[in-house]
């Protein structure tokens, strides 16, 4: 087996992972997240400077959770993209010179497809046609995965917001914190999800025919702020239950037709999103009755990290892909049509 | 016996360099301010074509713009980890001004935004911290001011003062991150008539001559909120900033950011005028516009990092000499 050492640096995380062909043998993670607390978001500069100051330590932090000397990897992997670019460009020129330090084959990998990657450490799942739902802090998108290390397609995705950014945005808004996504999760256990019947974007007849399997999340926020404006003695946690009951509805209903549609009995939900406990809780119920494998990486494996990188690297080996070639750069508004550089 | 890779990528110039006991072996750059990620791999794998035994990788820290900066920095640092050698930073002017045979001058390179990276030389050494200002302050000096264009960081100057002086430890960064964490306890809510006699006071202290008056924005608040929006600033009570926009026919126009004197450079302009593109965004306008006055050096930036671009000035806008300049932002 391959010992494969996967660098993640597309957005806060400074993150390296260390897979042995299927198995995890390391995954450290080194977060700013708590330096952009207090500006509402990810500050690209301020993630950028957290990677490089980060990066030695959590190769070397991952090599002595793996009990592996840099000599021994067999492998690089790295986030190519999609991104920031400043950020990308700390991980990417980092592997490179591991790379050619260690003249070692390099994989640029896409962050979206590493995602759902990580589903296959330390199983012996098949390498099966499936649909991913993919909901993270950067993306909301439906995927036909064909073959994870080859052949990807969009079958949609959002057309404003992604899933991440409107919690987010609504805990913002309500003077909940950042990030929004656990904070919501953790509010909604007190609500009543029915308190408010928010609308399901781009579920009317005529949106179906257009955007079947697309994501807005614009028109929900703008719901939610009108009625936070409106009705000054709201309950957050009420409020908090039924904005996520009406993500997590129209996530699962779009990525459930399209395995319908797509005839693949499969589905995997991957990104930060799909740690989120209502999802996790309502796609198990209705992945049950349409008769669905569904499968959903340990919430640790979830957020972004660098297992996720170094398990596709792995896989893209298993599968005979070709190593990417020198210089490759990184790219910031890459399409998930590109799996390996 | 020692086989030193420098590196620096400081500037719009990706260079390596390879010296063997002293002799250099390779020495190449490539001009291009935007690839220094794709660039540096491919220099560096043909220096290990000619010799892949390195003893010490030496970098330029900077200062420099901080994308390009970085994907040198973290180069040389793994490349060392995986090579299980040194790596020792080097300031990128010091490599820059070795072989200029003057006895005092400036040397300085491109900090974006109309500014410059730069540093003081006499006699060979650096005699001033790295700094970062306008270009017209460099002049006042007096001394000669050589610039990035015309010289270049040299990488074989590079290793040699590595294997020599003192190393240079963290990027040298010089501007912070454009990033300003909000003073503790700044509220932000929608302006109302009630904030009137504070926000005239600020517009009397800001604007002097050019101030509105209470009427002014009563007529302005009248239209609120379908097609203006007003939001207020304040920090222990007071009001402190304001800003407003107006929507009409597809396009959005940011009639004022107004922030108190004494709370300048807190990023509470910022801070509104992302609330206001948000609002803009929510109103599907198709684009958002303003009028600065020409010389307002720090609105300038702020807007230019939000993607606004000048498109036209109109001169006496602002009265006699006082030149107005357009800038518009397109919101997809
Ligand atoms: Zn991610």
């Amino acid at each position: 087996m391959a010992l494969v050492l996967g660098i993640e640096t597309s957005c806060d995380e400074t993150a390296v992972g260390i897979v042995d062909g299927r198995k995890l043998l390391a995954n450290v993670i080194s977060s700013s997240v708590e330096q952009h607390v207090r500006f509402g978001g990810v500050v690209p500069e301020v993630a950028s400077r957290a990677h490089l100051e980060a990066m030695q330590q959590v190769i070397k932090q991952a090599l002595k959770d793996a009990g592996v000397s840099i000599k021994d990897i067999d492998a690089i992997a790295v986030t190519a993209g999609p991104g920031l670019i400043g950020a990308l460009l700390v991980g990417v020129s980092s592997a490179s010179a591991l790379s050619l330090a260690l003249n070692k084959p390099l994989y640029g990998v896409n962050h979206l497809s590493a995602h759902i990657a990580v589903d296959q450490l330390d199983s012996d799942k098949k390498i099966l046609p499936t649909i991913a739902l993919l909901v993270s802090g950067g993306h909301s998108s439906i995927l036909k995965v064909n073959n994870l290390a080859k052949d990807v397609e969009v079958m949609g995705a959002t057309i404003d917001d992604a899933a991440g950014e409107a919690f987010d945005k609504i805990a913002r808004i309500m003077g909940l914190g950042f990030p929004g996504g656990p904070i919501i999760d953790k509010q909604s256990k007190d609500g009543d999800l029915k308190y408010v019947n928010f609308p399901r974007g781009l579920t009317g007849a005529s949106d179906l025919e257009k955007h079947k399997y697309d994501f807005s999340f614009s028109g929900l926020k703008t719901a939610v702020t009108r009625f936070i404006d409106q009705t000054p003695n709201y309950k957050k946690a009420d409020v908090a239950a039924s904005f996520q009951e009406a993500v997590v509805d129209v996530l699962l209903s779009k990525s459930l037709a399209a395995c319908k549609e797509s005839g693949i009995d499969h589905l995997v939900i991957a990104g930060g999103v799909a740690a989120n406990s209502r999802l996790r809780q309502v796609a198990k119920q209705r992945c049950e009755i349409n008769k669905i494998n569904l499968s959903i990486p340990p919430i640790g494996l979830c957020t972004d990290n660098g297992a996720m990188v170094a398990a596709l690297g792995s896989l893209a080996i298993s599968q005979g892909v070709e190593p990417s070639q020198i210089g490759i750069g990184a790219d910031s508004a890459a399409s998930i049509a590109q799996v390996i550089w | 016996m020692s086989n030193v890779l420098a590196i620096d990528t400081s500037t719009s110039k990706t260079s390596v360099a390879l010296i063997c006991d002293g002799k250099v072996i390779f020495n190449q750059s490539h001009t291009d301010p935007l690839a220094h990620g794709e660039v540096l791999p491919k220099l560096v794998s043909q220096v290990i074509a000619l010799n892949n035994k390195i003893d010490l990788v030496a970098v330029g820290m900077g200062p420099g713009p901080f994308t390009g900066l970085r994907v040198g920095i973290a180069f040389a640092q793994s490349f060392a980890l995986a090579a299980e050698i040194d790596w020792v930073g080097v300031c990128s002017l010091d490599a820059m001004a070795a072989g200029i045979n003057k006895s005092e001058f400036i040397l300085s390179t491109d900090a974006r935004r109309k500014e410059r990276f730069w540093a003081r030389y006499k006699d060979g050494l650096r005699i001033t911290e790295p700094a970062v200002s306008n270009a017209s302050e460099l002049e006042k000096f007096g001394i000669p001011v050589l610039n990035e264009g015309e010289y270049y960081p040299d990488p074989v100057a590079l290793a040699k003062i590595a294997q020599s002086s003192k190393s240079v430890e963290q990027p040298i960064y010089i501007r912070k991150p454009d990033a300003y964490p909000l003073p503790i306890g700044v509220k932000f809510r929608p302006m109302t008539a009630l904030d009137l006699v504070s926000a005239t006071a600020i517009e009397k202290e800001v604007y002097a001559k050019a101030a509105w008056s209470a009427g002014q924005f009563k007529e302005e608040f009248a239209k609120a909120p379908k097609t203006a929006h007003y939001l207020a600033a304040e920090f222990e009570g007071q009001l402190i900033a304001y800003a407003g926009i107006f929507y009409v026919a597809d396009v959005a126009d940011i009639h004022t950011i107004t922030v108190a004197a004494d709370h300048r450079r807190k990023g509470i302009g910022r801070e509104l005028l992302k609330r206001l593109i948000d609002w803009a965004r929510v109103k599907k306008a198709q684009a958002i516009m303003l009028e600065m006055r020409l010389g307002n050096d720090q609105a300038r930036p702020l807007y230019e990092s939000f993607g606004f671009v000048e498109i036209s000035r109109r001169e006496n806008y602002y009265g006699p000499g006082l030149t107005a300049v357009v800038m518009r932002k397109e919101l997809k």
